[in-house]
């Protein structure tokens, strides 16, 4: 009896609304936030709310299919993987940028009108 | 050396004198003289006609590696392409033979006279390079073993032929008649191109004897009627060796130096029709309907051109329609069966006309470049050597026995006859009197009576140099011979030396036709043809004698003319002779004007609505990729911004679809 128990909210709803509110706010962060720091915390926060909704989805499913059930926390663990590579490469890329072009907003980075 | 490797040097060697001549011609005139730059290419073909006559004795008696089927020489695979496969080789057996003997040895003695004839040219190095050239293109032609390099060397004769015809091209007439030679050529080599075409379809292969061997075999199908296939090859036979109506280059191209006309316009490249029609005699065997038009263009042309000759006054125009006049023989012959009788008169033709221009050259040399023979006249005594050999091809050609032209044309007469085509015979005789009469003609006013020569030009008349008079002498010997020994056997109630050599070349054709052989008679039918050919041919001769003239007897001018504008008649066909029947003015009305303005409307046509077309769909793509360029930012969030707008959208619509999320 270690799945549903230990819940803070025996309903799955609750978790799926609290992910999909967190996607919209790391979407609306990356489109809105100008700056390009900002937008790589954005994108972690969409990355996190999809691993919130896998876990929720795992944790519910444990009772019926735990076979199932640990693929979700193991497509959590590479996202977090990937998100973590991925946020190495983006700090990156903007620190290079930022380098050139003297300034973290990306209205700036227009190179690729030219 | 063996035969596989002389065969490809006969070729090869023209072609390297012409790329030497070229590339350094100039360059050695210009600093160690003529002479430096004549020894290349006129020694390299005398080497080829070297090679060649050891080439072709044997192959003329059917001797091993030759045998009667012919060498076959391949030297590589030329172009390997799924079910083409197209050889670069060679084939010679004894019809192959026969065209080197007049093309290697004509062209040898023209090689010759070229260097007495350019003389005083300044580009004498461009000359030779060409006459190089052409003789690379016209063994090409006579040598290959397959229809695409027929195709490439009858393109290459065509294009040296342009060069040659054009070689004074400052002259505005000169690069007129080469335009005008090259694209009435090009007329017929479309046909011959789709005639080449059809052959493929038909057989999937392009080797002359497989596809001749295969279109001819019984019960083959075709999916072009054999009868269209000769037809269009037949097409390409007329524009080369200009046939009606394809016949309007030639005269014009006289404008070229004497010894081209006498090389390409006269003994060789006129002869290539002959030639493949000869070649590809199976398949025109097979098609009796395409024989008639043979046939019948063939006469047609012959009477057509030789009614013109009556009244030309340039003593080259003249020649030109009487070359003509003689191919449609040939091409009569060709049409009538009579195969090995088209490729003897082919040969005696080649010398004998050859000869004659030669001839024309030296007169015209002697008399400072006129043409018009109004202003020759009285020149026998003057240049005697000239006048003796042009005798000699004058006679030979009116078919007075035993010289070459009269066995040939009797030849070519006899087998009409014996074939039923009776009307190809009786123009053919009356073709005989006008070239017997119209040769007599040329002979009287250039030679004899009072001389109407420039008092200029007049005392400065003498005999051209030994390069020039040599080629005549060694000319009219085979003019005079030629016949009596290649097909006198007839005589003696044997066959012909020739007709023995292309038996094997032609017998398919004579199994298709499956005529009876039928034995020379000269106490019976054939005798009386023979009475009649050489009667016809004393008439025209005689009469022509009596009106212009020979020894110091002048033209009867008066009686000329009387003859000319006795009736309505006489006028009409004098005024028609005199412009070449209209042709010239028929051609211009049907395709400058006629065809001009349909060619106008089409430039209308496609300026309008085709570029019209075609730039519509242009500014529609601008002007759209325009707009839409506005799209692009270069801003990562726009983009970010599309991309989540469009994945709203879809799983939007794919919720809408699927139905509600329950």
């Amino acid at each position: 009896m270690l799945s549903a128990l230990n819940l803070i909210s025996q309903n799955l709803n609750a978790y799926l609304i609290l992910s999909g509110l967190l996607f919209a706010i790391g979407a609306f962060g990356f489109l809105a936030r100008r700056n390009a720091i900002a937008m790589l915390m954005s994108i972690e926060l969409m990355l996190n709310a999809v691993n919130l909704a896998f876990i929720a989805f795992g944790a519910f499913l444990w009772a019926a299919n735990p076979a199932q059930a640990a693929t979700a926390s193991t497509i959590a663990l590479i996202v977090i993987a990937s998100a973590a590579a991925e946020a190495t490469v983006g700090l990156a890329i903007v620190i290079a940028i930022y380098r050139n072009r003297k300034t973290p907003l990306v209205d700036e980075y227009d190179a690729m009108k030219r | 050396m063996p035969y596989e490797t002389l065969i490809p040097l006969i070729a090869l060697l023209p072609i390297l004198g012409f790329a030497f001549t070229a590339l350094f011609g100039r360059r050695l005139m210009l600093r160690f003289g003529r002479t430096a730059a004549e020894i290349v290419p006129v020694g390299l073909i005398v080497a080829v006609w070297v090679i060649a006559m050891i080439v072709v004795v044997p192959a003329l008696q059917h001797a091993e590696p030759f045998g009667e089927k012919g060498l076959d020489v391949k030297l590589w695979t030329w172009i390997p392409a799924g079910a083409l496969q197209v050889d670069l080789g060679f084939h010679v057996d004894a019809l192959t033979a026969c065209l080197l003997i007049v093309v290697t040895t004509i062209g040898m003695l023209v090689h010759v006279y070229s260097i007495g004839y350019m003389a005083h040219d300044r580009a004498t190095w461009r000359f030779f390079a060409y006459l190089n050239l052409f003789m690379f293109s016209m063994l090409i032609l006579v040598l290959a073993n397959n229809w695409l390099l027929v195709f490439g060397g009858w393109e290459l004769v065509g294009l040296s032929s342009y060069s040659l015809i054009g070689f004074w091209y400052q002259k505005r007439s000169a690069a007129l008649a080469a335009k005008k030679a090259f694209i009435v050529n090009r007329v017929g080599d479309v046909g011959f191109a789709l005639g080449i075409m059809a052959i493929f379809v038909n057989t999937g292969t392009l080797n002359i004897a497989d596809s001749l061997a295969k279109l001819t075999a019984p019960g083959a199908e075709l999916t072009v009627p054999i009868t269209i296939v000769a037809l269009l090859v037949f097409c390409g036979a007329m524009g080369k060796s200009a046939q009606f109506p394809l016949h309007v280059w030639l005269p014009d191209a006289m404008e070229g130096p004497t010894p081209v006309s006498a090389l390409i316009h006269a003994a060789t490249m006129v002869n290539a029709g002959v030639y493949l029609v000869a070649r590809a005699n199976p398949l025109f065997a097979s098609a009796s309907a395409a024989m008639t038009v043979v046939a019948a263009i063939g006469i047609f042309t012959a009477i057509l051109a030789a009614s013109i000759a009556f009244t030309q006054t340039d003593i080259k125009r003249v020649l030109a329609f009487s070359t003509l006049s003689q191919l449609g023989y040939m091409f009569a012959a060709l049409g009538v069966g009579a195969f090995s009788a088209a490729i003897f008169h082919l040969m005696t033709h080649g010398f004998f006309k050859g000869l004659l221009f030669l001839g024309s050259g030296s007169v015209i040399h002697s008399v400072d470049g006129e043409q018009d023979m109004n202003r020759m006249g009285g020149l026998a005594r003057k240049i005697p050597i000239t006048h003796a050999t042009m005798l000699v091809g004058t006679i030979a050609i009116a078919g007075i026995p035993p010289l070459a032209g009269f066995f040939s044309k009797d030849e070519i007469l006899g087998e009409a006859f014996k074939n039923q085509f009776y009307w190809v015979w009786i123009i053919g005789v009356v073709v005989a009197i006008m070239t017997a009469f119209y040769m007599w003609r040329l002979m009287g006013k250039t030679f004899y009576g009072e001389s109407r020569v420039d008092p200029a030009v007049a005392p400065k008349v003498r005999e051209s140099a030994w390069q020039m008079t040599l080629p005549l002498v060694l000319l009219a010997i085979p003019s005079l011979l030629l016949g009596l020994v290649l097909g006198g056997g007839v005589f003696l109630g044997q066959q012909g030396i020739l007709a023995g050599w292309l038996e094997p070349v032609f017998r398919q054709a004579e199994e298709i036709m499956a005529r009876t052989p039928q034995p020379f008679q000269l106490a019976g039918i054939d005798g009386a043809l023979v009475l009649i050919s050489v009667a016809a041919a004393l008439a025209g001769l005689v009469s022509a004698v009596y009106l212009f003239g020979w020894g110091s007897h002048r033209v009867k001018q008066d009686k000329v003319d009387a003859i000319s504008s006795a009736n309505g008649a006489t006028r009409f066909l004098y005024r028609a002779s005199l412009n070449k029947w209209w042709f010239d003015e028929l051609n211009d009305l049907l395709f400058i004007r006629i065809g001009g303005r349909v060619a106008a409307f089409l430039w209308w046509f496609d300026r309008t609505v085709v570029d019209g077309t075609v730039n519509g769909v242009g500014t529609v793509v601008k002007d759209a990729g325009g707009g839409l360029r506005q799209i692009q930012t270069g801003r990562v969030q726009n983009y970010a911004l599309g991309i989540a707008i469009g994945l709203l959208v879809m799983a939007g619509s794919f919720l809408l679809i699927m139905g509600q999320p329950r």
